[in-house]
């Protein structure tokens, strides 16, 4: 125990010690971020500029005027400069195809030379054929959708005053008026489903970045020893075993490091959330014990499976080249739930959902995902989400178990061969040495 | 004579090929023990095992009388046949990860790491790393990783690859002072000159199979006096004609004879003399390459391509 220790010892310095584990502790919460909150942050960010636009109206009714009437409620951030500035209406006739072509091609050149947004074509008789067209060199989301809103209310207007029943036009928007459903946990902390994909993507991301990061340092530390020939050094100093499971929980300890620090930082944010503007309110996932034992039950087990694993592979072959092939499969698996991750959210209890979140080697992200939106508030196994949590751990820790064994197995013979890679029949037999 | 190491019967087979056929050979404690074969004879397969690195297929090995215990590797010092050693770390971390992996304290190996690095003028890269050393200081790092924790046994595998003539001397002279302290040492080679130099006992195997064995000096009284060294001016191969000549061998400026049992040779010396201007003749004692050659039946050629 004492040498497992002394490799342990420099397995954790080793890692901790290098430029790329502070680098690996700044950036990958930065990505995570970025692959995360920045395209929702984006797709909300008000622009920065008035928008010029200009407006065709082939039905000649005054819908452009309304239209431009209606943009005034829009302002940028400082809620004082209008969003949106209409710079001209063309009322045309539609009969008229040359001038609207001409004009078409100016505003065109106009769009081209940045001093025009965009600007939008109503045909005549809107009313009943819904068509209306934006041009633009891109669009955004935001916007479209403003319009799209506005000139609808508008042709609901045109369409009640054909229909001459004397009700007011802003009295039936008002009737019509949609309501804004929101999600609450049993226990009646609020939920939100954007919030709750977003945090459940960044655990997945957690447990697949641990797997993946640290199994690799793993399994390039055994190819190096296995390249130097040291290995047969420290084999006649302390038993293989010793030495896979010392590097195991070596590079383990600063995983966990990492999470830890991250969570530090998180909980910092947290705390300061308020003076952050942060209006994702994670403090239903962040702060639910249940939530975190499970994650680190999962964190710990999903590394300790997938690092053995790399540990084998590093036993097995000669280079990092050569590694690739098999690393693959473990890549994939590790994957698959944030390829899944939509449909799971979506249908967190479907039978799909439960029967892959119990398949092992899916199980901790899998899991994570699943117990993440669904949520948890109590811990009692009549709740299905805890029975299926916990009978996923033990699976997993089962699986894991047999994966040291066998690894435990293959390793003593593999780290002292050279040369041709061993044939899986090979694999098997010296399992049973 | 204290028995240190003894194999007894020791098999190991890789995929039908014998690697080591049935070996039995006894160390003395205190002596310098000398494996000596062609690649390919079962020298490292031999190490390994008494490493215990891997398991032989049958046969004891014993030390001290008793069956190798993992206790025993804190106690063995082990040079592998292909060195290497993590390129990242420094000099100074190398040796102690490595001393300390052995069962020392980090103190203890603290105090010998200067004494070493200046024995092996290292002193001045002690915090360098590992990869801004030649291959040359690599391996004298290596060595002293192999001696650095005080061991009872020191094993080293093909001691002399990868060694320049300088460095060679050097660690003849580490391992005489290490023998002096009652050190065992087993080491195994195929460059059967330089084992002569070194050994006290030696144990010749071929094909995993022991040849002969013994102490070097016995042997060599064993095997006599049979051939003779000549300088000569000019070329001397006609020597191979001379009656009772059974071998010749062409160095760069002389050539050495391999006598039949009983030739006179003086006789030869005449005969020689006669033909061409003999600058120095000189009766060998048998190289241990020519009692290799002799006990082993094997064709020369065999051995040259090491």
């Amino acid at each position: 125990m004492r040498k497992m220790w002394i490799v342990i010892k420099r397995e954790y310095a080793q890692v901790v010690k290098k430029k790329s584990f502070l680098i690996g502790i700044i950036l990958t919460p930065l990505f995570l971020i970025a692959i995360t909150a920045l395209p929702a942050f984006l797709a909300t960010k008000k622009s920065s500029s008035t928008e010029h636009i200009a407006i065709i109206d082939l039905d000649q009714q005054g819908i452009g005027e309304k239209f431009k009437e209606s943009l005034v409620r829009y302002k940028l951030d400082d809620n004082e400069t209008p969003a949106y500035q209409v710079t001209d209406i063309h009322e045309l006739d539609p009969a008229d195809t040359t001038k609207i072509t001409e004009l078409r091609k100016t505003l065109d050149s106009l769009i081209l030379d940045g001093q025009l947004k965009s600007y939008l074509v109503i045909y005549g008789g809107v009313e009943q054929n819904d068509s209306a067209f934006q041009v633009a060199k891109s669009f955004s989301f935001r916007t479209s959708s403003r319009f799209e809103r506005r000139l609808s209310n508008i042709v609901s207007g045109i369409r009640l005053k054909k229909m001459n029943i004397g009700v007011s036009t802003d009295s039936v928007l008002n009737v019509t008026r949609g309501i804004n459903l929101k999600q609450q946990a049993p226990g009646g902390k609020e939920r939100d489903f954007m919030t709750m994909y977003l945090s459940g993507i960044v655990f997945v991301m957690i447990i697949f970045m641990t797997a993946i990061g640290y199994g690799q340092i793993l399994m390039r530390s055994v190819i190096e020893e296995k390249n130097s020939r040291i290995i047969e050094v420290l084999v006649s100093s302390i038993s293989p075993f010793q030495l896979m499971a010392g590097k195991v929980v070596g590079l383990g300890l600063a995983s966990l490091t990492q999470v830890a620090i991250w969570f530090l930082i998180g909980g910092v944010i947290y705390a300061f959330r308020a003076s952050l503007d942060i209006s994702a309110d994670i403090s239903g996932v962040i702060f639910n014990p249940i939530f975190i034992i499970y994650f680190l039950l999962f964190l710990v087990l999903g590394y300790l499976m997938y690092s053995t694993l790399f540990a084998l592979i590093g036993s097995i072959v000669n280079s990092d080249k050569e590694a690739q092939n098999f690393i693959f499969p473990i890549i994939i698996s590790l994957m698959l739930p944030l390829v899944l991750a939509m449909y799971i959210v979506q249908e967190p209890d479907s039978t799909l959902a439960v029967v892959l979140s119990l398949i092992p080697f899916f199980t901790p992200t899998m899991m994570i995902l699943r117990i993440n939106f669904i949520g948890v508030e109590v811990f009692n196994f009549s709740n299905p989400i805890i029975f299926e949590a916990t009978l996923g751990v033990i699976l997993t820790a089962l699986t894991t178990l047999a994966v040291i064994w066998i690894t435990g197995r293959i390793f003593r013979i593999g780290i002292l061969m050279y040369g041709k890679r061993p044939t899986l029949p090979e694999l098997l037999k010296w399992t049973r040495y | 004579m204290q028995e240190y190491l003894r194999l007894d019967d020791i098999c190991k087979t890789y995929d039908r090929t014998a690697a080591v056929d049935r070996l039995t050979l006894s160390v003395p404690k205190g002596s310098i023990y000398g494996i000596i074969g062609p690649n390919g004879a079962g020298k490292t397969t031999t190490i390994r095992m008494i490493m215990d690195i891997i398991a032989p297929d049958s046969g004891t090995i014993m030390i001290d009388g008793e069956k190798v215990t993992s206790d025993f590797r804190n106690r063995v010092g082990y040079l592998p046949e292909e060195r290497g050693l993590y390129k990242k770390m420094t000099l100074a971390e190398v040796i102690t990860y490595l001393a300390e992996i052995k069962g020392c304290g980090r103190a203890e190996v603290a105090g010998e790491i200067d004494g070493w690095l200046r024995k092996m003028s290292l002193a001045e890269y002690k915090g360098g790393k590992v990869e801004e050393l030649s291959k040359g200081m690599q391996q004298k790092l290596q060595f002293i990783t192999t001696l650095i924790h005080k061991p009872d046994l020191i094993i080293l595998d093909e001691l002399f690859s990868g060694l320049d003539p300088l460095n060679i001397e050097l660690i003849k002279g580490i391992l005489l002072e290490e023998k002096r302290k009652g050190t065992t040492i087993l080491f195994s080679t195929h460059v059967m000159e330089q084992a002569e130099k070194l050994c006290d006992y030696i144990c010749l195997i071929n094909r995993g199979q022991k040849v002969l064995d013994g102490r070097l000096s016995d042997i060599k009284a064993k095997f006599g006096t049979n051939s003779i060294q000549v300088d000569i001016d000019g070329d001397g191969t006609f020597a191979r004609d001379i009656p009772g000549v059974d071998n010749l061998t062409e160095f760069n400026n002389y050539i050495e004879l391999k006598l039949a049992p009983g030739a006179d040779n003086q006789a030869i010396l005449k005969e020689i003399a006669s033909r061409v201007l003999v600058r120095r003749f000189e009766l060998m004692e048998p190289s241990l390459y020519d009692i290799f050659i002799e006990v082993t039946r094997i064709d020369p050629k065999e051995l040259k391509g090491d």
